[in-house]
């Protein structure tokens, strides 16, 4: 219809709809003015009164006819009829509170149930780059067997940018850096994050400043000439309190003076899910941040520091950009075999970055959200089972309703109505429940140097998809009912109260919804069980080293770089320091780690050829991830060398090169012999040759989850690392060390920034306790809402088929059936129905379990312990909730049953 | 009973249309207008006439005013909109085409 026919039409729907009364005496005033007038008319003719009032009314033929017809050209009858559906449905809900309420708290526990899982997921894989058009944004990653997700060096940056065509823009940014930051010169800095990003960042995000400008292409041009720097919106809003003339001010950040030129547009906070960086600076001041000090940021092609992102060109196939980039690719290996050997090029869509094969977090997200529809299935049977009954007992309403000549698609819409009022209000209380379990979320807190955003909320996109599946839900546990009951014999339907001509298909569903309950939630009993054994198994092992460490070990990270050390007085830094720790009263022990084990940051990765080793053939060199540590370490962290030694002072850059392996590496590489003696070659066959003196234990290096893995530890004399953390063991409580640590370096430069001060205990707790823990109540608090759901459901079948036949009951006790036969013969059917439920559930549950096992805990096999527990719970239970109402049958007095009805 | 059997389907708009043009009117106006105009050939139902303006109403084609008649009531005036007129021309145009083409066959036939 054209805009012009609504401007006539849209009042008058809206005027129908809201000012309905109104309307309607407008319309009888009108008709008694033309009937008055006709009387009129009447009368005047020569009429009696009266005859003339019959015929005016005759001429209108039938004023209640007319006045609907009337009614009928406002077209918006389906919209009173809903209306009229509503308040009939909620009239009748209001008449019975208790199945109400029931139905409602169990759709509300399988909403809530689910919100919470899908805000993980939404913010971990789904929620769009927070820019305009995000769908057009690629990743370019640069491609190696180690690593399909990996970063490019500013060279490869600029050769993509110059080469490839599909693209409106290229853009490239750092991951974020920690910076020391002060508002005025004179201020001791404090640590704050900043992404650097290519001059075009801005313009081809299209989330240009509105205070201020972005960056000009000849900004981000020549190394080190223009210290500019635009401000994250939330970072200006909390430290200059938004105020807009805050452009054009000096910053000090590293110690050198940037000019503010713009503020970030409200919302945008990188393309990243959990950093909210506070400055962006161009990339051609890479010199005055912490980028990778054994290479030259913007000479060396290996260099990869850069995550590279394209705006596709409008019409660009997806397919013809990635053919693009591999051919790139593959140009840059033929053309750079040194550092591009072995390397291609990818591009990769925002869902492929998002659910990288070697990250946990949306693995989580997926099981959890997987496991909590299964919650809600069950949930939505066991409404629809309670509706089902229901429809059962108003057969004879229904039989009424079809003989006075209702449509049976009027009636199914009424019945669905019914259902919808009650999956919304559960809807509505779901969402508060998952609000609840989000908020318990949101207080996480993790121990990382820049403060981390926890990136899951109820936002708009979650509380839409939390009351699209309550209404989906009440489709699904509504319809079914509807339509059975809406297929009625009306002389059998009439005649009496609760009696279906086929009753015996519809047995048939209510038995289905019990086995299909049982089976999901002896099903999510089994997955949350098998999660919480999961995680007992990584935490068994490679883990004694963390209890002992966790009260006494104190840790400080340092970074010279923030305050302008060179490599030398970097060096000279971290030597003082942990000399003149080691004197201080109550430490038992100092070093340095470039991490602590359990540690949030990566590990580097270093490539390597062990001597006398057959390499794969089409394998150069081979990775593994490795720390740089100083030779207090083994003794201070507790991780025990097995063989051979540990690091000593003696090991500096004028000695023979030396690094000692885990367990692990040692028998990845050489195999039924002593790794002691036997050497590599750092970066490949030409590279120095290094001796392996120890052999240490193997532990967990980063999250829990990942399996073992090589690893290799160097001497921080022989490879100098700018980024350190001091690890400081107490005889006592770790924190007692604090004050005198901070002693000692203020004695060694009052400007020196402690970035993030924490005892071990608070890296232990989040990696091992919360973390695990968390996911274990969600999934347990899953399997638990289940198991319930799957109770009531059970005793909800078991007592309605004994309120049916309390008749029957009454007449086999009344001819002798003991006590003992009405049992078996009422709990008969229930328990066929849990043991097959059983056999659904237990073969679910192996599929789950296999499912979690490759994804999160890389392990294989069945755990029996699991069934063995979940079974008997199971059976054991179920028959308690069969044999509650089954035992108040056995109870029956022959004489009352028989009176019943 | 509803609809007159002797007035082809939409013919009855297009006379509540055409009557409008001339004159904002009310209900009971426009019935005694249909008689006289007709010259009681067309028989319209007043039962049909009120479901019909309402129908133009909600179509956008008329729109109604509470206004006091000549003595002192009030009363319900329909009038033509923009689109309404829009309407009556194609309308009209539509049934001389059909009126034309239909006295051409009849005129065939008996020939």
């Amino acid at each position: 219809m054209r805009p012009e026919h609504w401007f006539f039409t849209v009042p008058l729907r809206i005027r129908s709809i809201f000012r309905r009364r109104r309307v309607e005496t407008e319309l009888d005033e009108e008709l008694r003015f033309h009937l008055e007038h006709k009387i009129e008319e009447g009368v005047e003719a020569g009429l009696t009164p009266e005859e003339a009032r019959r015929r005016a009314f005759l001429a209108m033929g039938g004023l209640d006819q007319r006045k609907e017809e009337i009614r009928d050209a406002r077209r918006i009858h389906w919209l009173t009829d809903f209306v009229d559906d509503v308040r009939y449905a909620s009239r009748s809900l209001r008449r019975s509170p208790g199945l109400t309420a029931f139905i409602v708290i169990t759709i509300a526990l399988g909403v809530g149930m689910t919100a919470t899982p899908l805000s993980m997921l939404d913010a971990l894989i789904f929620r769009p780059y927070p820019v305009p058009r995000p769908g057009e944004v690629v990743t370019l990653v640069s491609t190696s067997r180690d690593n399909p997700f990996d970063s490019f060096s500013f060279r490869e940056y600029l050769d993509i940018r110059d080469h490839v065509k599909s693209y409106v823009g290229v853009v490239a940014h750092t991951a974020l850096m920690t910076v020391g930051f002060s508002p005025r010169p004179v201020e001791i800095p404090r640590i704050r994050g900043a992404l650097l990003v290519s001059g075009n960042f801005f313009r081809a995000l299209e989330v240009e400043p509105r205070i201020g400008r972005g960056f000009r292409d000849d900004e981000d041009r020549v190394p080190g000439r223009d210290p500019v720097v635009v401000l994250g919106s939330e970072f200006w809003k909390s430290e200059f309190g938004s105020d807009p003339s805050v452009v054009g001010r000096t910053i000090r950040l590293n110690g050198r003076d940037f000019t503010v030129i713009g503020v970030g547009p409200e919302g945008f906070t990188s393309l990243y899910i959990f950093d909210r960086p506070d400055f962006y600076v161009p990339l051609a001041m890479a010199g005055s941040f912490t980028t990778n000090p054994k290479k030259s940021f913007f000479s060396d092609r290996d260099d990869r520091e850069l995550t590279v992102r394209g705006r596709l060109r409008r019409g660009t196939r997806l397919g013809d950009a990635r053919g693009e980039l591999e051919l790139l690719g593959r140009d840059f290996a033929r053309e750079y075999p040194a550092t591009n050997r072995e390397r291609g090029a990818a591009v990769r869509t925002m869902l492929e970055t998002r659910t990288q094969p070697g990250d946990a977090n949306w693995k989580f997200a997926v099981i959890f959200t997987t496991l909590a529809f299964v919650v809600l299935l069950v949930a939505c049977t066991n409404a629809a089972g309670l509706l089902l009954a229901r429809a059962r007992a108003r057969t004879r309403e229904i039989a009424v309703r079809l003989a006075i000549g209702a449509g049976r698609f009027r009636l199914v819409r009424l019945l669905l109505t019914e259902s919808l009022v009650l999956a919304l209000l559960g809807g509505i209380c779901g969402v508060a429940v998952g609000y609840v379990g989000i908020a318990a979320l949101q207080t996480f807190s993790i121990p990382a140097e820049i403060p981390v955003r926890i990136p899951f909320r109820m936002d708009a996109r979650v509380l839409t998809a939390s009351l699209g599946f309550s209404i989906l839900s009440a489709l699904f546990c509504g319809l079914f009912p509807a339509f059975q009951s809406t297929r009625v014999d009306l002389v059998n339907g009439l005649k009496a109260a609760d009696q279906g001509p086929n009753g015996r298909r519809r047995l048939w569903g209510r038995n289905a919804l019990v086995v299909a309950q049982v089976a999901m939630s002896l099903m999510l009993l089994a997955a949350s069980f098998v999660m919480y054994r999961g995680f007992q198994r990584s935490l068994s092992e490679g883990l004694d080293f963390a209890t002992e460490a966790k009260d006494h070990v104190l840790l400080a990270r340092f970074d010279p770089r923030l305050v302008q050390y060179d490599t030398e007085r970097t060096q000279r830094f971290y030597q003082q320091l942990v000399e003149r720790v080691r004197e201080k009263p109550g430490v038992w022990s100092a070093a340095l780690t470039q991490n602590p084990p359990l540690g949030l940051e990566g590990w580097d990765m270093v490539t390597f050829v062990p001597e006398n080793f057959e390499m794969p053939r089409d394998r150069d060199v081979l990775a593994s991830r490795a720390d740089t540590v100083d030779e207090g370490y083994f003794e201070t962290i507790g991780v025990p060398i097995l063989r051979g030694r540990g690091f000593r002072s003696s090991d500096d850059s004028g000695a023979p090169r030396v690094a000692v392996v885990n367990e692990h590496f040692a028998q990845h590489y050489w195999p039924g012999a002593d790794a002691l003696g036997k050497r590599f070659r750092l970066g490949g066959r030409a590279g120095e040759p290094v001796e392996v003196v120890g052999v240490a234990q193997n532990i967990h290096y980063g999250d829990i989850f990942s399996g073992r893995t090589d690893f290799l530890y160097m001497p921080v004399a022989q490879h100098p690392v700018a980024r350190l953390v001091l690890m400081v063991r107490s005889d006592g409580d770790a924190l007692q060390l604090l004050d005198p640590i901070q002693d000692v370096v203020r004695s060694l430069d009052p400007n020196m920034p402690m970035l993030r001060t924490m005892s071990y205990a608070e890296l232990y707790r989040y990696s091992v306790v919360v973390g695990p823990g968390v996911a274990i109540k969600l999934v347990g608090t899953l399997g638990a809402v289940a198991l319930l759901l799957a109770i009531a459901g059970l005793y909800g079948l078991v007592s309605y088929n004994v309120s049916r036949r309390t008749r029957e009951i009454g007449i086999r006790m009344a001819i002798g059936a003991r006590p003992r036969d009405v049992l078996r013969l009422v709990m008969g059917r229930g328990l066929a129905l849990v043991a097959i439920g059983t056999v659904f559930g237990i073969a679910m549950g192996f599929g789950v379990e296999r499912a979690m096992n490759s994804m999160l805990f890389h392990a294989g096999g069945t755990d029996l312990l699991v069934y063995a527990v979940v079974v008997p719970t199971m059976v054991l239970v179920t028959m308690l909730a069969a044999w509650v109402p089954a035992r108040r049958a056995a109870r029956i007095a022959p004489t009352l049953a028989l009176r019943y009805e | 009973m509803s609809k007159p059997a002797d007035l082809v389907q939409g013919t009855l708009d297009l006379l509540l249309l055409k009557i409008l043009a001339l004159q904002p009117l009310h209900g009971w106006a426009i019935s005694l207008r249909l008689r006289s105009i007709s010259n009681e050939v067309l028989q319209v139902s007043e039962g049909s006439l009120y479901p019909a303006l309402h129908k133009l109403e909600q179509e956008g084609w008329i729109q109604a005013e509470w206004k006091q008649t000549e003595n002192n009531r009030k009363a319900k005036f329909y009038s033509l909109t923009r689109l309404g007129r829009r309407q009556l021309e194609t309308e009209s145009a539509n049934w001389q085409r059909l009126s034309s083409a239909i006295s051409h066959v009849v005129q065939l036939s008996e020939a």
